[in-house]
């Protein structure tokens, strides 16, 4: 079989983009309906801390707990890639996630003894904050996604948390609101870039 | 050194090879995702994989998961194996075609 020189480096460029674009996919494996999955949870449970502030704290375990199953099954039903790994490699995905929240509480727990929190307004001042800082966790693993993967993961990142603060101390009163749809917002569209970008 | 592959040389046969042999020995890809991956359709995509399942560079698992049909593909050792010399020789029509004439 006669093969050009054009011809012989049009194939070598065709198989290294299609390896490339694999990798970047893989990369992203199953992230699209995950984000999707959770950016709805945070609009759930930030509209529920604005507006329903007795339950709210009921409401983020009903929603997490939801969440964490059907993340599960998502990862089961349309992980596109298995190996004898796989079940191991998604376990330690939700580890790493579960123990990055529980190391945040954990240091918030270990200041506990130095916060002074007294009276209704700043118990709720401290909820918003919470309510900050659980929202800006995404937002690292974004950053250092964006450092290693793509870059408009770090610049989503770094704007939404500025965002984060901006709403912290401009609309205090509408924060978990701003939080809805800013954070919730984020995770469904990147979740939806991220499937039309790369499916 | 082995010479081009006819079987893998066609477009789109390559870019299921490559993409098929960037996965680790023991992996394997979703039928779906690899169509969407590769902007092709089922028949087109089922064709092409048909011909290299018959020289036996790829493996087609057919499964369920959570009672749901799943397609699985994986490369064999015998098609990384045809890839690889297949790029190489690709890479040496490149290198010969760099050698000026007068050498």
């Amino acid at each position: 079989m006669d093969v050009s020189r054009e011809e012989a480096e049009r194939a070598l460029d065709t198989a290294r983009d299609a390896a490339e674009r694999t990798k970047k996919m893989l990369a992203y494996a199953g992230a699209d309906a995950l984000l999707v999955l959770w950016g709805v949870i945070w609009v759930f449970g930030y509209l529920g801390s604005q507006f329903l502030p007795l339950v709210a704290g009921w409401l983020w375990l009903a929603l997490n707990g939801t969440g964490i199953a059907l993340s599960v099954v998502i990862w089961k039903r349309s992980a596109p890639v298995r190996s004898p790994e796989s079940g191991r490699i998604g376990g330690r995905i939700g580890a790493t996630w579960g123990l990055l929240y529980l190391y945040v509480y954990l240091w918030i727990g270990l200041l506990w003894p130095f916060l002074r929190v007294r009276g209704h307004e700043q118990s709720q001042m401290f909820y918003r904050h919470l309510g900050a800082i659980a929202g800006s966790i995404p937002m690292f693993a974004y950053v250092v996604m964006g450092l290693w993967l793509a870059s408009f993961m770090l610049w989503t990142g770094l704007a939404v948390t500025a965002l984060t603060i901006l709403g912290l101390i401009l609309v205090p009163a509408y924060f978990s609101l701003w939080m809805a749809v800013l954070g919730g917002g984020t995770l469904i569209g990147t979740g939806l870039v991220i499937r039309n970008r790369w499916k | 050194m082995a010479g081009i592959n006819e079987i893998i040389h066609q477009p789109v046969r390559l870019r299921i090879m490559a993409s098929l042999v960037t996965l680790k020995p023991k992996e394997q890809v979703d039928f779906v995702y690899l169509r969407g991956l590769l902007k092709v359709s089922d028949g087109n995509l089922g064709a092409h994989l048909q011909k290299l399942e018959e020289a036996r560079y790829v493996k087609v698992e057919k499964t369920f998961v959570l009672r749901k049909p799943r397609t699985f593909i994986s490369a064999t050792a015998k098609g990384r194996s045809a890839f690889r010399e297949h790029v190489a020789a690709l890479k040496s029509i490149l290198q010969r075609a760099d050698i000026p004439a007068s050498e």
